[in-house]
């Protein structure tokens, strides 16, 4: 299994794109630290670097079509007949695509992390503390953290989607676009989730809820009690959802014909 | 001697078209097989089966003993395979895609050596967008070969080749296959498959219509011909029409030998005729004849077989 997540982390170095858009959201992180430190009334430090420089949405684009391209890429070139003519099973290739994704996914964080830490060191050694209170016990540090899992959580939720659609499209323009709109989605019709969820309950069990995990931390106070949601429960139907989606995703990889 | 590969009742249809209709036969090792027929016959259908990549409807197949099926098949590890074109990747260099692909112990090494035997220096560190139709080829017989595997599934390998590389590659496919390796390759060069191939399977309408050797293919269909450089070739057809030898439409004369005392008859007639014999080659058969002879009398023997059933 290890070895079909390297060739999957080997072929993602190999592209020009990874390192373009890795050198495109440092210079983004930079570009927003600055504008931070000259602005500071517009682009408020302690929240600009919460929102890690406003490189959460950039990452989740990146995602999402990294996603639909590990899948729809190997129909594209003619490879995905090479890949699974080999001795590992249909499960163990599409897991190893899973795994590869989970890591990719870590990278972006993880760096997208350590350039606000650099940022703050850099531009705002005097000026921002994230150990300061951000209210609900957290600082501003453990906070922005939560955030980041939450929305990592429920970029997955969207991921297993898109995973789902390459699968049985093999089309990554088709992947690529419900995931850009499931993104949108959530912010879109909030207003109309609301009205739904305060009309009935179990209206709020459904997955476009689910993705609007990470604003209910940035701002518990306003979505918990229009939600009618926990935090666990977020994170719970979040998990179930990227299960059952991957899941069929996995059953139609399984059963197709190459 | 084990088979390398058995398929046994082998069924697969697409929705209501039955396209594979109860495939059975065995590959031994160090063999190489050609497996032919026309389009649509189903054969890159029983090698997409064979390799897992479709499901079947019944029957079985095994790969040293182990089932194959597209949801297990650990067997595949002993398979090295090219099926319709090279899946290349445009962004990786053809060495890329071989460290990608090479398993297990020395893989440099196997890396390598594949490299010289297919003459692909020259261009194999380079991104795989810029190589041409023959290069890519080449790299996917590489890929196929790389992990020196004990049975090679070849679909079209001389596909964009030119006439060295196709030297190239014959040479590789009869010395691997010295070394134990057995092929199983599908080709329309006939006359390319005819220089390699030991066994043949032909296959029409998803039924193995006959499992052979290709000596024995040649000689049941009686096609050997003898061919002659002359000091005049107008003379010599005109006297062998006149002695009543069959010729065939070649532009060279050729003369089909219906038996041994064909060429001494022959030969006897110029001489006596007043025309000077240049060189003389027996050829035997060639497989396209031989096989479309095949095809048509298996046809026929259908048609008849389903009239009587009416």
């Amino acid at each position: 299994m290890w070895t079909l997540v390297r060739q999957e982390s080997f072929k993602l170095t190999r592209r020009v794109s990874t390192w373009v858009s890795t050198a495109f959201l440092v210079g983004i992180e930079i570009v927003f630290a600055f504008l931070s430190r000259v602005y500071p009334q517009t682009f408020v430090p302690a929240n600009m670097f919460e929102s890690l420089y406003f490189s959460r949405p950039i990452i989740n684009f990146y995602m999402i079509a990294a996603t639909a391209t590990i899948i729809t890429m190997e129909f594209q070139y003619g490879t995905m007949k090479q890949v699974l003519y080999r001795r590992y099973s249909r499960g163990q290739v599409l897991v190893s695509k899973w795994l590869a994704i989970f890591l990719y996914t870590l990278y972006w964080y993880v760096m997208s992390t350590g350039i606000a830490l650099l940022m703050k060191a850099l531009l705002f050694r005097h000026t921002l503390s994230i150990h300061q209170g951000a209210g609900d016990g957290m600082s501003i540090f453990t906070r922005g953290l939560a955030i980041s899992a939450a929305s990592f959580v429920s970029l997955w939720l969207l991921l297993s989607v898109v995973f789902l659609l390459a699968n049985l499209f093999r089309n990554s323009a088709a992947a690529v676009s419900v995931g850009i709109i499931g993104y949108f989605a959530s912010n879109i019709v909030t207003q109309l989730l609301t009205i739904l969820i305060q009309k009935w309950d179990w209206a709020k069990w459904n997955p476009v809820t689910m993705t609007l995990y990470p604003s209910m931390l940035s701002h518990p106070g306003y979505y918990q009690p229009l939600l009618r949601m926990q935090g666990w429960q977020m994170l719970l139907g979040n998990v179930i959802y990227i299960a059952i989606f991957l899941g069929i995703g996995y059953y139609v990889f399984n059963k197709r014909n190459v | 001697m084990s088979s390398i590969l058995s398929v046994q009742n082998l069924n697969k249809s697409f929705g209501n078209k039955h396209v594979l209709h109860d495939v059975s036969f065995d590959l031994k090792p160090g063999h190489i097989v050609g497996l032919v027929g026309p389009n649509g016959a189903g054969k890159s259908t029983l090698m997409k089966t064979m390799l897992g990549l479709f499901n079947y409807d019944s029957g079985s197949i095994k790969i040293a003993g182990e089932t194959v099926t597209p949801q297990k098949h650990e067997s595949l590890s002993k398979v090295g395979a090219l099926i319709e074109y090279p899946g290349i990747y445009p962004f990786l260099t053809g060495w890329d895609h071989l460290q990608l692909f090479a398993d297990g112990d020395h893989q440099l090494i196997h890396i390598q050596k594949i490299i010289s035997q297919l003459n692909m220096d020259s261009f194999i560190k380079r991104k795989a967008k810029g190589y041409s139709l023959g290069m890519k080829q080449k790299l996917g017989i590489a890929l196929a070969l790389v992990n020196f595997p004990e049975l090679v599934i070849l679909d079209e390998p001389m596909n964009g080749l030119d006439p060295e590389a196709t030297k190239e590659l014959r040479d590789l496919i009869i010395s691997e296959s010295q070394h134990g390796t057995t092929f199983l390759i599908s080709s329309h060069i006939l006359s390319e498959l005819q220089r390699l191939a030991q066994d043949l399977l032909i296959i029409d309408e998803g039924r193995i219509v006959q499992q052979t050797t290709m000596h024995e293919l040649l000689a049941s269909q009686g096609k050997q011909t003898i061919m002659l450089m002359t000091s005049d070739d107008k003379k010599t057809r005109q006297l062998l029409k006149k002695a009543r030898f069959k010729t065939t439409p070649d532009p060279r004369v050729e003369v089909v030998a219906t038996d041994d005392n064909t060429m001494p008859e022959v030969l006897r007639l110029l001489v006596e005729g007043g025309v000077d014999i240049l060189d003389v080659t027996r050829l035997e058969g060639n497989l396209e004849s031989s096989l479309l002879e095949v095809l048509k009398q298996s046809r026929i023997q259908k048609r008849l077989a389903e009239e009587e059933a009416e």
